[in-house]
Parts: structure tokens; C-alpha cells; sequence
């Protein structure tokens, strides 16, 4: 009998790290032993390159824009210490609809019982961070992934992102939605970018499952086409993901997401840009003395 | 050319959809508008939507309508989930190029129905690629859930004029030609006999006369003459008025507007001086046509009084009339058994949703059903909330008779009225010809009437009856 694999999603506002910090977490776990399939849900089909040694694959919509019939296995791809890649695909800019994309992707694999088959022992879902519309929302929802995390900077629109995606999931927690594990704080080199996405995490009551500096042998390992934990498996930053997967690995118990609501939300980025103001201010006064 | 205006396919009247379900649906989707399409002579759709749409809503609508059939060739794309992931606008130019090869039209209408406005297929851009190399194509954005197919059928009308009518070569005006904007095709069952009935009283009268739709129509040609036509007639309570005013602002043409359809002698007289005096007909010639059309109608009439004065001990003959049915015939009816036959106005439905901008008007048009008795239109699309009106309202010392749908039979029997039915959706009924407007409709209004109470007190009472 095959075992349900862990399913996780990682959301996040476009350009924030999100598929950069899922592929080392899928790198790391695999590197640990672990059966992993990383799923890129985003039309751009770029979440696993960087498993793929900076190659892309075809897509399951790529499939399906060929045939009525795909068998999804075809779709899949092995990737850096076995990892499964898969990516959903979506239609050219302008056109269709990506978000049913996303759903017919997923869809697909899960009728073909494709995870099953696998036997895999965590699916991660990477997913395009706005939850603009249903198709976005599809791994949350109806029993697809279990836990939901969030990569987010201390820069505002991230922060906005966070919270429409809490929106989503509180919608969804009552009919067997996903639930939320954390958020990942990516690039955060400053005390000051630390309090800003403290203070969120504070207001929502999330905790932070990891924070995660920016650094180069991040944009070192991405140029090359590789992880960090591939690239630079001895670098702090890969025991960085290390840690960070461990956390995902061994977390059991999500919660029900207390998003602010779009008034709360402006008024707390209104007291913060104040606070910004005031100390540049002082920085400024500072240096002319 | 005419005039150059955009494509713009939004209804000019706002759609809003009823809140909640609806009991017993007395209209279909904007996509429904392709009956419109079939109902110009020489003019086919092309239909962008999902399988089993663009044939459910015919279906629907001519069908169930008086089993009126027609010509239903209808390429459409039926598209799937295919085309709603990658966009279905290849799927149509392609649809589009096939359908030039191997059907051969005047005038194609392209509509779009729920899927492509949902996912956003720039269908203008694939329409207009066509109508660059010469094609007679339009578009009309009909999609289902952005209105009915009454503002379907408005923005079917107003494609064509806009993409086809205005590119014809500008033609000088000529006195006498009206353009007539009436009875929404095949929702009302006698469409085609009414718009042909139409056409007579007001040629009768000396215009000549773009009906537009229909077995009465010229087809094409007529559409094509449009900008020709010295003023608009618009011949129903709301129906066409935008249609008229794109007109007046294109083309200079003053409209007409008479909410009623007139139906027997008083109203169609009133109508057609109304008429003659707006398009600059001397009276005199009016008054010779309503003579002579009056001499013929009053010896039926005459005739029908034996029957109508002198059995009301034999059958029960109605006194209180109850309509379910659209604005136009709504309308028209209860002026005609209130104003002519002496019925007392009871509950009057009006079912088709009228946008809100409009509803006064309607109100305004049930004013004076007969001199000093208002009909009170009641809005509403739901049968459950229609029929629990009719069952409420108080008829003491009343006859009812019901004029509705083939939905109002449980809740005509109920209350002891016989139902003659006129509007949608009319399923005890085959209708070829038949027509209810005019002089001549009249008389087969009062025929089916009085037929269908005979029949029941008969039926109910055999033995009174062969007495």
C-alpha cells in the first residue's frame, strides 16, 4: 500500500525567493533521503530549473496544448538527488485563463494517482503569490495540501501578498482547506527588516518558521543553474535551508490563519512608513553632525 | 459609408440578473439572440461558446415557443477546457474560415457566449481581421451571464447596425420608409404573424416599411435600408427604444414611440393616426384604410355579439383578466380585453426582467387600460411568486381568465380559469401564422379566447352546455 505523502505550498509575491526557497527545501530533503516531487504551479514553468541543472522541462499544459489525452506521467521529470519535477504550465501572456490551468495541472495528476505511484514522501507545491483568483487557490483547498507556507521580505507589497494569501486560507479552513504552517522570512539582513515582519507575524499570530538572509552564494548557485545545497553544499546559507526543511519536515500541526483586514493592514503599513520617515531623519541629522 | 462608429456590443439599458434561483424560467441567456440572427433572412451566427449552448438556447426558444422551428445551421466552436486554459481565439478564426468555405450568407453574425468573455479571448480582433478583407461579418458579445436575450437581442441589433449597416454606401432618405423595432423574435410565439400584420396596416396606410425580421421581411435588404428611413417606430413598451436612439444619433432619424401593440379596432385606429400623423399622411388617407378595415372587423364583431351578449347563462363567460407574460403582450392584451371587452384588469405579470432605467415607462404605458382604470404591473421573473399573487388576490363576484404560459395551467385551474396562452413558454400550442396585433389579430385573439371558454365550461359542465 502506498503512504500519503506530506503535501506542502509555498506561496509568495512574484520575485520575492519563493521558487529559489522551495527548491532548496526540496534539495535539502531529498539530500536527507526523502522522496520528493517539487510542483511548480506558476505559467512562467520555471520553479524547478535550478533542480534541472538551469533547464526547463515541458509542462503538463504544454502536454495537454498537444493532446486531448495526456498521460501525466510524461510530465514528470527527475531532477538534483532524485527529486521528481514537475511543472503545470499555463498559456502565453494575454491569453486563456492560467488559473483553470493550474486546477486541470493538478487535476490531472491526482485522478492519474501520480503521487501514489511515486511513493513519494513529500509533494511541494510552489505557487504564484497573489491568489488572484480560484486557480491559485486550488492547492489550498479541497484536501490538496496540508500546510501552507509563506515566503515573504519586510517589503510592504510581500507583506500585502502574506495577507491576501491568510485571506484564502481562512476561507477554505472550514470546508478541509489547507491550513497555515508559517512564514519564511527571505532576505532579511537588518534588524530593521527583522522588527518589520516580526511585528506581522506578531499582529496575525504566525509564527516564523525561518528567517533567511540574502546572500551570494544564492545568486552564485541560481546563475549556475543549480541550488544552494547543490552549488554550495558546505555554505551557511545551505545549512540555512537545511534547517529550514527540517522545520517543514517535522511540522505537524498547522492553524487557522487571523488575517488583518485591509484597513488594519494600511494603518499598520502607515505606522511603519512614519517610524521609516522619523529614523532616516535622525540618520540624516546624524551624518550632517 | 454612413457613419463610423466603434464596436461597442453593451447593451445600452443595464441587465441586472434577479436575485436567487428563478421558478419556471420565462426567457433564456443573451447567447439567445442567435434566434434573432435566424429570424433576418440571409443572415447565419457563428457562434463562440461551450458544446450543447448555442442549440440548447434555440431549442429553447423556438421549440418550446409554439414549436415555431427554423433554419438552425449554426457553426460553433464548442470549445472546452482546451481553450479555456490557452485562449479559444484560434479555435474561432479557424471556425470562421471554415464557415465562409462552405456556407454562403449575406451577413455573418459572430456571437460570444459565457467561456470566452470569462477567460477573455479578444474576439474583436478576430472579427475585425475579417471584416478588413471585405467579409460581411459582425460581432456581437453576447454572453450569457451578461444579460438575457432580450439585451442580447439588442446587442445582436446593434452590431449589425454599427459593423454592417453603417459600411453600406450612404443612400439619400426616403420619404415614407419607417423603420419598425417591435416584438422580440421568437419569444413571443406570434411574432411572425404579428410583425406581417404590422407591416400590412402600416403599408395600409401608405408607408413602405423595414419589418426587419421575419417571413414579412425583405431580409437584408430591408437592414441595409435602414439609414433610408425617414423616422424609427418603436412599437413596444421598451424593447428597440435604445436601438432608436443610436439611430436618432447616427442618423438623424426622430422616433416614434407607441408602448402598446394595438390590437383591435379602437387601438390600431388610434395607432395608425398616431403613425400617419407623425410621417406627414393626410388624414384623410388614414381615415380611408381604418374605414375600410373597421367595415369588415365591425361585421365580425357585430356577429360575435350574439354569442357574447346572449350565452353568458350557458358558459361562464370571464370577467377579470389575468396576464403573465412579457411587457409587450402584457401590455397588450390587457388594453384589449379591459378597453375593448369590458374585462375588469386583475393581476398583470410583467416576466422579462426589464432593465431599471425602463420599468416607469412600463408602469407609465398600463395607465388608462380603459378610460379610468390602470392596470398595476407587478415585476416579476419568478412563477412560484407570480402564481402566489394570482392565488392572493381577492376576485369576489369574479370570472378569471388567465393569459399566460403553458406554466400558468396549474394555477389557472386552480382558480377555476380557463388559459389562453400567449407568452413563453408555450407548449399546448402550435403557432405558424397566427398573429394577435392588428384588425385580424383581434379576431383570432377573441376566437382563441372564446374557444378555449367554451371548451371549458363544457368540459366542466357537459350537460348545462348541450342544453
Amino acid at each position: 500500500m502506498s503512504r500519503k505523502p506530506k503535501q506542502i505550498a509555498i506561496y509568495g509575491k512574484g520575485g520575492i525567493g519563493k521558487s529559489t526557497t522551495t527548491s532548496n527545501i526540496s534539495a535539502a530533503l531529498a539530500e536527507a533521503g526523502y522522496k520528493v516531487m517539487q510542483f511548480g504551479c506558476d505559467p512562467k514553468a520555471d520553479s524547478t530549473t535550478t533542480l534541472r541543472g538551469g533547464e526547463y522541462i515541458p509542462s503538463v499544459l504544454d502536454l495537454l496544448a498537444e493532446k486531448r489525452r495526456v498521460d501525466a506521467r510524461e510530465a514528470v521529470f527527475k531532477g538534483f538527488a532524485g527529486i521528481y519535477c514537475v511543472e503545470a504550465g499555463g498559456p502565453a501572456p494575454g491569453v486563456g485563463c492560467a488559473g483553470r490551468g493550474i486546477i486541470t495541472a493538478v487535476e490531472l495528476l491526482k485522478q492519474q494517482r501520480v503521487f501514489e505511484d511515486l511513493d513519494l514522501d513529500f509533494v511541494i507545491y510552489d505557487v504564484l503569490g497573489d491568489v488572484v483568483c480560484g486557480g491559485f487557490a486550488v492547492p489550498v483547498r479541497e484536501g490538496i495540501a496540508e500546510h501552507v507556507f509563506t515566503v515573504s521580505s519586510a517589503d510592504f507589497m510581500a507583506i500585502y501578498a502574506a495577507n491576501n494569501l491568510f485571506r484564502g486560507i481562512e476561507k477554505f479552513s472550514n470546508s478541509g482547506g489547507a491550513l497555515l504552517g508559517g512564514i519564511i522570512a527571505n532576505s532579511i539582513n537588518t534588524d530593521f527588516q527583522r522588527e518589520i515582519i516580526e511585528d506581522f507575524a506578531a499582529k496575525t499570530s504566525t509564527p516564523i518558521v525561518q528567517f533567511v538572509p540574502r546572500s551570494l552564494t544564492v545568486t552564485q548557485a541560481e546563475l549556475s543553474g543549480k541550488t544552494t545545497i547543490e552549488a554550495a553544499p558546505q555554505s551557511e546559507q545551505a545549512d540555512v535551508y537545511r534547517a529550514l526543511a527540517r522545520h517543514i519536515a517535522g511540522h505537524e500541526q498547522s492553524k487557522v490563519p487571523t488575517p488583518l483586514s485591509q484597513t488594519e493592514l494600511r494603518d499598520w503599513s502607515a505606522s511603519w512608513a512614519e517610524h521609516i520617515v522619523q529614523m532616516e531623519r535622525a540618520e540624516r541629522a546624524r551624518a550632517v553632525a | 459609408m454612413n457613419v463610423l462608429t466603434p464596436i461597442a456590443a453593451v447593451p445600452s439599458a443595464s441587465f441586472i440578473a434577479p436575485p436567487g434561483p428563478i421558478e419556471q424560467v420565462r426567457y433564456a441567456c443573451a447567447l439567445g439572440a442567435l434566434t434573432s440572427v435566424i429570424a433576418i433572412e440571409g443572415a447565419i451566427p457563428i457562434t463562440h461558446c461551450g458544446p450543447g449552448c448555442a442549440s440548447k438556447q434555440f431549442h429553447a426558444l423556438s421549440g418550446i415557443s409554439g414549436y415555431q422551428g427554423g433554419e438552425f445551421h449554426v457553426p460553433s466552436t464548442n470549445i472546452g477546457n482546451k481553450e479555456v486554459i490557452f485562449g479559444g481565439a484560434d479555435r474561432l478564426d479557424e471556425l470562421i474560415a471554415s464557415t465562409l468555405k462552405i456556407m454562403e450568407a449575406e451577413l455573418y453574425v459572430v456571437q460570444s457566449g459565457c467561456i470566452p468573455g470569462l477567460v477573455g479571448d479578444d474576439v474583436d480582433n478576430v472579427v475585425r481581421s475579417y471584416q478588413r478583407r471585405g467579409v460581411p461579418i459582425v460581432f456581437a458579445e453576447t454572453l450569457g451571464y451578461r444579460g438575457n436575450n432580450f439585451t442580447g437581442h439588442e446587442t445582436v441589433v446593434k452590431a449589425i447596425l454599427e459593423q454592417y449597416v453603417a459600411k453600406q454606401p450612404a443612400a439619400p432618405k426616403r420619404a415614407g420608409l419607417v423603420n419598425v423595432w417591435s416584438l422580440l423574435p421568437y419569444q413571443n410565439p406570434f411574432w411572425r404573424g404579428d410583425l406581417t400584420e404590422i407591416r400590412r396596416l402600416l403599408e395600409g396606410i401608405g408607408l413602405e416599411v423595414n419589418i426587419l425580421f421575419g417571413p414579412a421581411s425583405a431580409g437584408l435588404a430591408e437592414w441595409r435600408a435602414v439609414p433610408s428611413a425617414e423616422f424609427n417606430l418603436v412599437l413596444s413598451p421598451w424593447l428597440g427604444l435604445s436601438t432608436a436612439r443610436d439611430l436618432e444619433a447616427a442618423y438623424g432619424q426622430p422616433t416614434l414611440h407607441i408602448p402598446a401593440l394595438p390590437v383591435g379596432a379602437r387601438q390600431t385606429a388610434a395607432f395608425l393616426r398616431a403613425v400617419g400623423d407623425h410621417a406627414g399622411i393626410a388624414r384623410s388617407k388614414v381615415d380611408t384604410f381604418v374605414a375600410a378595415e373597421e367595415r369588415t372587423y365591425y361585421r365580425y364583431l357585430r356577429d360575435f355579439a350574439h354569442f357574447y351578449s346572449g350565452c353568458t347563462s350557458q358558459y361562464r363567460l370571464p370577467s377579470e383578466v389575468n396576464v403573465v407574460a412579457d411587457s409587450a403582450y402584457a401590455l397588450a392584451v390587457s388594453k384589449f380585453l379591459v378597453g375593448d371587452l369590458g374585462l375588469n384588469p386583475g393581476v398583470i405579470v410583467v416576466t422579462e426582467n426589464p432593465p431599471d432605467s425602463e420599468r416607469d415607462g412600463i408602469v407609465a404605458a398600463f395607465r388608462d387600460l380603459a378610460p379610468g382604470i390602470d392596470g398595476e404591473p407587478l415585476f416579476e421573473t419568478d412563477g412560484h411568486r407570480a402564481h402566489a399573487v394570482i392565488r392572493a388576490h381577492d376576485r369576489i363576484g369574479e370570472l378569471p381568465i388567465v393569459f399566460g404560459s403553458t406554466w400558468e395551467a396549474n394555477i389557472a385551474a386552480e382558480i377555476g380559469a380557463p388559459l389562453v396562452e400567449v407568452s413563453y413558454p408555450v407548449t399546448d400550442e402550435v403557432v405558424l401564422n397566427r398573429a394577435y396585433v392588428g384588425y385580424r389579430g383581434a379576431l383570432q385573439l377573441i376566437e382563441r379566447t372564446y374557444t378555449t371558454v367554451v371548451r371549458q365550461s363544457t368540459e366542466e359542465n357537459p350537460e348545462a352546455a348541450a342544453s
